[in-house]
């Protein structure tokens, strides 16, 4: 087949070659090799079977139905031919011209309409469908007995179906409102609680009961009040003394602030040795240019003095060896003898002992009021320490003379806040850093440099 | 010696402990979520004796919490609406980023939310543990609602401390169990007596708010979303206990006097109530309608033996004090100017049982003008005033407050306008016996007793006197005491010296005849000698330490003479001032 194909394009590429179907064979040649499709199969048939003779031929009776309503072969001859017997009554014409121009401007119809209208003789084919109704005494049936068994009372099963099904859960679930909604409603949280009969460990697993809170996390990590009241100088029209007297507290403060300033400004200081004077800018100056030799030389010798040892004789190691042991003997004749002596000295032993006895006594009293005494302190919980607030005070000559006047001091969110903190209830902590991920690049605008 | 090397940090406080982020990342939460559950858990770092062990060799500060603390948050049902929440943002932001409106709606129909009820019963088992723990939830709700509206919290949580406090204000009012108030220059502090309980909260002044920028807000936010569940709670079992209606509402009688022609003008129809309630110019409802002999139930009386009967005296006594300070303002009728703190002023005087009114155009629920002659008091706050009634008195606001922390009604002339006002003395002080105590107080504490003190005085030549008198007899007592220690020092000595004790036939003296007068010296002196005796048959040890409190003693009375003396000149300087001053002008 490939052979006869080649043959053929060959052909074709051939000048003076005249083909009887010049399009159809090109395609044929474009479209690549022919199917081979096997025709044991009817639907292979109807697909691959060449039917178009037959297409042709019908297309050709419908055009022919079509245009002239009915086969040209079937029409007698007179309705296909007339016989020219040439012009003829000319008369006639203008007459009717005349009639349709009176008329024109009347009863012409639209173009539109005209395009639009049936112009094939053919009449429509009827839809039968549109008279018919499949089904129909099926139907008719089934409405009947519906009718019939709604008058009755009864639902069809469908129907019966849907009303029988639960309704759907609550179509909104019960919405927590947020807990800090205005409205929100309030119970007796402690009134009494009906007792569960299950099993603790069932519920315990899943999770129907809480887990039981250890008692001492209701232990206060503090001992301090949650609400300190502010000394009696804080008052709004003091009493000149204790006025005076948290006066002097906010300037024992101050005062110590300003002493741990001062202490590491005066150990940021320089030294006065160490700035250069006209002397030690000439000393530095000159200073390559004095050679120091003997200093080196008498390093070495005394390196080398260091490194020699010599051997110890047998002689030398038993004689060691005799004066440790005497030695030994001589510490334990020693103890003996103190022990001995002690046996005079029970008295300042004694005495001693309850020296020391009550020296751990009072340790332990002490330690235990400086337990005490932490107990209201605030801890170390984080990376920064607990820094107490500016005490609030008003000078002398800020108290104000009424209420209305008072300018209140200092701010209560602040107070509330550090309170926490200082009963360990937050870690102090400083408020985050802005970091840029990237560095700012400053740029010299040209208009910039041009005016300056 | 055999047997695997044991490693370090595997036992003991090392294991005990767990740093914050290992925490974090073990309830696989945000450090923000973290730290709001702890807040609400009641779970606070703790800081371990020996750092560096938990800290395993490390140095670098940390924060700890206890192991067990943690693995008992891995419980909490919270922990999962806290992830659920994360997802739900993640969700909604993708939603917005596409433009999803229909998903971003729906979403927002499911947000997840979370309640706080059992934590709140968990933490406080009973209703007696969650009143002692109170006064953090009073303070934090009291500050919040008096910020702003600007977005520096929800304007939600605003409003419902509002609501909160404005319930916890009406059944202070109502059960009158306010004891003391205290002006200080940061806000106001009051102390009140619920159910047993002393309860300091403290409210800042209004518009008093710059937003300090070194608290986080974040924080104090989750503190107050607990608190706020807890008041509530707490302020439910409270109007129980009185038999009120919660949530509150006014009693029908009262509202139909409230009802005011140009409401709306105040507030809006949703926030005229809560004003109205704020007023605290009304009574509550009742849930039963009782008359008002409840108040009469008189204290069980039980047969007891001996030392019983005495407390039940004392108490007896001390219940009627109470008695007699709810009653302190009974019948007075008060009216506010403008120009003083309208709130807490009413708060206060209808703890007492006052009645209280203010202008029309100051706030809704004043319920009598000005002009009504039947007031009392008008509390002014001004230097003088034009048009002045003549049946009543005009007082600064302090008289009030000193009243209440008095415990009676204190003599009004000290308060009258354009007085230069004495001091007003924190109640939250307690001085020891031997403490220094202001002039102030001891004419206070006179007053007190019963003793009438000069009335009337004119000049302040007077009143200073007056005060002298007062120091001269704190100086009296003191030497006295003094003299007493000093000859008890002498005797002993002595008895060291000799120790011989001599027997002295006793003379009847003259002034052991019977009077009211002598008898109580007679009291007295018994007393001091059961004392001296009692002080010689101290053992060494004791006497030691007896000596040493004694010492103490002394030493206090001492500074507090300083001090008086000190207090003294600078008065008696000032007075010079004053006169010369006078001199000058005349």
């Amino acid at each position: 087949m490939a052979a006869v194909k080649r043959l053929k394009r060959v052909a074709a590429l051939q000048p003076g070659f005249i083909s009887f179907k010049s399009s159809a064979e090109s395609d044929d040649l474009n479209s690549g090799r022919r199917k081979r499709v096997n025709k044991n199969k009817k639907k292979n048939w109807n697909k691959h079977s060449d039917i178009q003779d037959v297409e042709e031929f019908l297309d050709d009776v419908r055009l022919q139905e079509r245009a002239t309503g009915g086969l040209i072969s079937e029409k007698p001859d007179d309705s296909l031919f007339f016989v020219d017997i040439g012009e003829q009554k000319k008369s006639v014409l203008p007459e009717v011209q005349e009639r349709k121009k009176g008329k024109k401007s009347k009863s012409r119809p639209l173009r539109i309409d005209l395009i639009l209208q049936h112009d094939s003789l053919v009449p429509p084919p009827k839809d039968v469908l549109a008279y018919q109704q499949p089904n129909a005494k099926k139907l008719r049936r089934i409405a009947e007995n519906a009718e019939k068994l709604a008058a009755m009372g009864v639902l069809p099963r469908r129907q019966k179906r849907l009303l029988n099904r639960r309704p759907a859960t609550k179509t909104s679930k019960a919405k927590t409102a947020a807990n800090n909604f205005p409205d929100r409603p309030y119970y007796d949280l402690w009134g009494g609680e009906a007792k569960e009969t299950a099993d603790p460990y069932y519920l315990e697993q899943t999770g129907k009961r809480r887990v039981k809170r250890p008692e001492k996390l209701n232990a206060k990590p503090s001992i301090l009040p949650a609400v300190e009241v502010i000394a009696p100088g804080g008052s709004y029209n003091p009493d000149f003394f204790s006025h005076q007297a948290l006066l002097l507290e906010a300037h024992e403060v101050e005062v110590t602030r300003e002493r741990a300033e001062l202490r590491i400004e005066r150990q940021l200081a320089v030294k006065r040795e160490d700035t250069a004077t006209e002397e030690t800018v000439f000393q530095e100056l000159v200073e390559g240019l004095v050679e120091e030799e003997e200093e080196e030389e008498d390093d070495v010798v005394s390196i080398r003095g260091g490194l020699q040892q010599e051997k110890k004789t047998e002689k030398e190691r038993k004689r060691e060896r005799a004066d440790k042991i005497k030695s030994q003997q001589k510490q334990a004749a020693r103890v003996f003898t103190d022990k001995k002596q002690q046996l005079f000295q029970l008295r300042s032993i004694q005495a001693t002992l309850k020296r020391r006895e009550q020296r751990t006594r009072e340790r332990v009293a002490q330690r235990k009021a400086n337990q005490e005494a932490e107990k209201s302190m605030p801890r170390r919980l984080g990376r920064l320490k607990f820094q107490a607030q500016d005490l609030e005070i008003q000078l002398s000559d800020e108290i104000p003379g009424s209420l209305r006047t008072l300018k209140p001091e200092g701010s209560v969110l602040k107070d509330r806040f550090k309170s926490m903190q200082k009963r360990n209830m937050i870690e102090p902590r400083e408020r985050a850093k802005f970091k840029r991920r990237h560095k700012v690049k400053y740029v010299e605008k040209r208009a910039f440099r041009e005016i300056t | 010696m055999g047997g695997l090397q044991k490693k370090k940090y595997e036992r003991g406080s090392a294991t005990n402990y767990i740093t914050r982020n290992k925490a974090r990342k073990k309830l696989q939460l945000s450090l923000a979520d973290f730290r709001r559950l702890c807040i609400l858990k009641g779970i606070y770092p703790h800081e371990p004796k020996h750092k560096k062990k938990v800290n395993k060799g490390s140095t670098a500060p940390r924060t700890f919490y206890l192991l067990k603390d943690i693995r008992f948050l891995l419980h909490e049902p919270i922990v999962r609406k806290f992830r659920e929440y994360k997802v739900f943002v993640r969700k909604l932001r993708k939603a917005y980023g596409k433009a999803e409106w229909t998903a971003v709606e729906r979403l927002r129909d499911n947000k997840p939310g979370y309640k706080l009820d059992h934590i709140i019963k968990e933490r406080y088992p009973t209703f007696i543990d969650a009143l002692r723990d109170i006064d953090d939830a009073l303070s934090m709700c009291f500050l919040f609602s008096t910020f702003a509206r600007t977005g520096k919290c929800h304007v939600q949580t605003i409003t419902l401390c509002r609501r909160l406090t404005v319930e916890w204000m009406n059944y202070v009012v109502t059960s009158r169990s306010l004891r003391k108030v205290f002006i200080s220059i940061k806000g106001i502090y009051y102390q009140a007596e619920v159910l047993g309980q002393l309860i300091t909260w403290l409210v800042p002044y209004q518009f008093a708010h710059d937003h300090p920028t070194d608290v986080d807000y974040r924080v104090m936010a989750t503190f107050t979303e607990m608190y706020t569940t807890l008041f509530g709670f707490i302020n439910f079992r409270l109007y129980q206990t009185l038999n009120l209606v919660y949530p509150p509402k006014l009693d029908s009688k009262a509202e139909s006097e409230l009802k005011a022609e140009h409401e709306e003008d105040y507030a809006m129809d949703s926030e005229s109530y809560l004003e109205k309630l704020s007023a605290l110019s009304a009574s509550l409802a009742r849930v039963v309608a009782t008359a008002e002999e409840e108040e009469e139930n008189q204290l069980d009386q039980f047969p007891a033996d001996g030392e019983d009967l005495e407390n039940m005296e004392a108490r007896e006594k001390e219940q009627k004090e109470q008695e007699a300070q709810n009653r302190l303002f009974e019948g007075l009728k008060f009216f506010l100017n403008r120009e003083v703190p309208r709130e807490s002023l009413a708060f206060i005087l209808r703890c007492f049982g006052a009645e209280v009114s203010w202008d029309k155009s100051l706030c809704i629920g004043g319920t009598y003008n000005v002009t009504d002659e039947t007031i009392t008091h008008q509390i002014v706050d001004r230097p003088d005033i034009d048009k002045q009634y003549i049946n009543r008195y005009y007082i600064q606001p302090q008289w009030v407050f000193d009243s209440v922390n008095a415990k009676m009604r204190l003599p009004v002339e000290d308060y009258f306008l354009g007085v230069t006002l004495p001091p007003h003395l924190s109640p939250f002080v307690e001085e020891k016996d031997g403490d220094y105590v202001p002039p102030e107080k001891l004419k206070l504490m006179a007053l007190q007793r019963g003793e009438k003190h000069v009335q009337e005085e004119e000049e302040d030549d007077d009143d200073d006197d007056d005060d002298e008198e007062y120091n001269d007899e704190v100086d009296d007592e003191d030497l006295t005491e003094e003299k007493n220690l000093k000859k008890m020092e002498d005797q002993r000595s002595q008895g060291k010296q000799t120790l011989a004790v001599k027997v002295t036939p006793g003379k009847v003296k003259p002034w052991e005849t019977g009077s009211v007068g002598n008898k109580v010296r007679l009291e007295k002196e018994e007393k001091a000698e059961e004392k001296r005796l009692a002080i010689m048959m101290m053992k060494k040890k004791e006497k030691y330490l007896y000596d040493k409190i004694m010492f103490g003693k002394k030493r206090t009375t001492r500074e507090a003479n300083k001090l008086a003396a000190k207090r003294k000149a600078h008065e008696d300087t000032s007075k010079a001032e004053k006169k010369q001053k006078k001199a000058k002008k005349q």
